[in-house]
């Protein structure tokens, strides 16, 4: 547990000192800024809304495809350093010769960038905000996708933490994220491709975009949460046991 | 302190460290000596829990490293070579977090942190990113990084490589500071160093110890000693003269000046002579034979030649006591 604690407040604090959380806050809130500024135009321009449709439920679900296509930017460029950096510098070396389980050194990092994903998305909640000045907003709707939000963030960034323990090159555990989160991102696409069938209900249980659009009306979904869930723990857990690996290499 | 008994580290392609067994005593100060490519890394990145060890078995402070890991890690200190660091902190940040981690207590964190940055001298250098330090500086506070637990037991390796001869000093100066209740094992391609520095020496190569004792001991085996002289021989009379005295052999001779008739002559001494006497032969006869010298100095024994001069002993050792009288 103190090793956990260490290396957690150890991460966030490089992740913070260094330019690359501050590059990726600053990329994502412009992208975020845009998209909301859009979907919000569209909404001023529009004569009358349906009652189950408005600029949070268009922002978190119809029109996730954005909020996502960045989340497969942010994501990967957030985790890809966390232990390619370590490996290629070789202060590896020094941090597993302490008294620290694997375990906590691969969850310690995982919740720093878990966190640091989450202080990005804060700023976000500005857009509610405003929002609220002009209308009603249903908390509850704000709350769960959010929750939808941390969930393909968590899966997203456990991913990232294992191509990352797969390479001493930053650039390829980049790349190696991104493609892996992509093809799950098109796989979840199938969804609206294919004729019904087990494929394609495989494709709408992984749909990330399905996810988002479950959570922004407000429906917590158990099995998304459990995929979330799985996605995140089997790559903690391969990343534990790679970790453990290389004291035998 | 540390015992190895028949620790065998195998790449798959390349056997880095075959059938080693030693040990440390508490309070002792061992240098871990071999040429590059000996396996000196390997074995003490074995030893400090960072490398699982093929077959054989490593105690550190009477716990096994492959069944109780971080009992045996909680014992020692272990500064890796090149001293790797975290850039973008700051030297008391790195230092913070490294005595959380070795799990010195909340209260003691402080207190240790700072006793640690006076030893390892970087307590001015507190407040500095570790990005902007100096090669010497991050040496230190790797340093002082394996000294923040105040462990029993420090494993150095290589801790005075790209240091400046200053630094070097200062360094030696700490780790002869240390001894008494610590035990220090460190490693060095330096010769001198482990005289400077250790009361016993383990002497690897091609991972397998070849010497082990305490410097006087490893003195007195044979080793290749030579001395150079410059002299002005415009009429490169020194052959002659130098084949005249029994104990002496002309390893190398270059011309420094032909006009001047400035040359370098390298000469070994047959072991066993006394090197005194025989060098003031050496002198008389130069000076008979109408030779002037310029300069005359000792060759140092390089480590390569002190090693082969080590394998050679062993390998005839190994031959008169066949078979299988090698201890």
């Amino acid at each position: 547990m103190n090793g956990f604690l260490a290396i957690y407040r150890r991460e966030v604090l490089s992740l913070w000192v260094t330019p690359l959380a501050w590059v990726l806050l600053t990329v994502f809130l412009l992208l975020q800024g845009a998209i909301f500024y859009s979907i919000i135009t569209h909404f001023a321009s529009m004569a009358e809304v349906s009652v189950d449709t408005g600029p949070v439920q268009a922002y978190f679900g119809q029109e996730s495809i954005f909020l996502l296509m960045t989340l497969l930017l942010v994501c990967p460029a957030l985790s890809m350093r966390v232990f390619a950096e370590e490996r290629r510098s070789g202060t590896i070396e020094a941090l597993l010769t302490a008294p620290v389980r694997a375990v906590s050194v691969v969850l310690g990092k995982y919740a720093a960038l878990l966190t640091t994903y989450s202080l990005i998305w804060l700023p976000t909640l500005l857009y509610v905000v405003i929002l609220r000045k002009t209308g009603v907003v249903d908390w509850g709707v704000v709350g769960s996708s959010y929750l939808g939000l941390l969930g393909i963030g968590a899966a997203y960034l456990s991913l990232g933490t294992l191509m990352s323990a797969m390479t001493k090159s930053q650039l390829v555990a980049l790349l190696l994220t991104i493609f892996l989160e992509f093809g799950l991102f098109i796989l979840g696409v199938g969804e609206y491709i294919f004729d019904p069938g087990v494929f394609r209900d495989l494709c709408a249980h992984v749909s990330m975009m399905g996810q988002m659009e479950d959570f922004s009306k407000g429906i917590l979904d158990l099995r998304r949460v459990v995929f979330d869930g799985s996605v995140t723990i089997l790559g903690l857990f391969v990343t534990t046991r790679v970790v453990d690996s290389w004291r035998w290499g | 302190m540390i015992e190895v008994s028949n620790l065998t580290k195998d790449y798959g392609t390349v056997v880095a460290v075959r059938d080693l067994s030693f040990s440390v005593g508490k309070g002792e100060i061992v240098g871990f000596l071999g040429p590059n490519g000996a396996g000196k890394s390997t074995t003490l990145r074995i030893l400090a829990g960072f490398l699982g060890a093929t077959s054989g078995h490593v105690r550190i402070a009477g716990h096994d490293i492959a069944a109780a890991p971080l009992a045996a890690r909680r014992a020692l200190g272990y500064m890796p070579e090149s001293a790797p660091l975290y850039p973008e902190l700051r030297v008391s940040e790195y230092l913070l977090f490294r005595a959380r981690l070795k799990e010195v207590p909340r209260a003691k964190q402080n207190a240790a942190i700072g006793s640690a940055m006076d030893r390892a001298g970087v307590a001015h250098m507190a407040g500095t990113v570790i990005g902007h330090l100096s090669k010497g500086y991050r040496q230190r506070v790797a340093l002082a990084d394996a000294l923040v637990s105040d462990p029993p037991l420090l494993i150095l390796d290589e801790p005075t490589a790209g240091l400046d001869p200053n630094q070097i000093r200062e360094v030696r100066a700490l780790i002869k500071d240390l001894s008494g209740e610590r035990t220090v094992l460190l490693s060095t391609h330096i010769l001198s160093e482990v005289e400077a520095t250790c009361e016993r020496a383990l002497v690897i190569d091609r991972g397998q110890l070849v010497a082990e004792g305490t410097i006087a001991e490893l003195r007195a085996r044979p080793n290749s000693s030579a001395v150079s002289v410059r002299v002005r021989d415009p009429n490169a009379g020194a052959e002659a003269a130098i084949a005249r005295i029994s104990g002496l052999t002309l390893r190398r001779a270059s011309t420094d000046d032909a006009a001047l008739g400035r040359r370098t002559l390298q000469i070994a001494l047959t072991d066993g002579l006394d090197p005194e006497a025989t060098v003031e032969a050496l002198v008389r006869a130069l000076t008979e034979a109408g030779i002037g010298i310029h300069a005359l100095w000792p060759e140092q024994a390089s480590l390569e030649q002190v090693f082969s001069a080590l394998t050679a002993h062993e390998k005839a050792a190994l031959g008169a006591a066949e078979p299988g009288g090698h201890t």
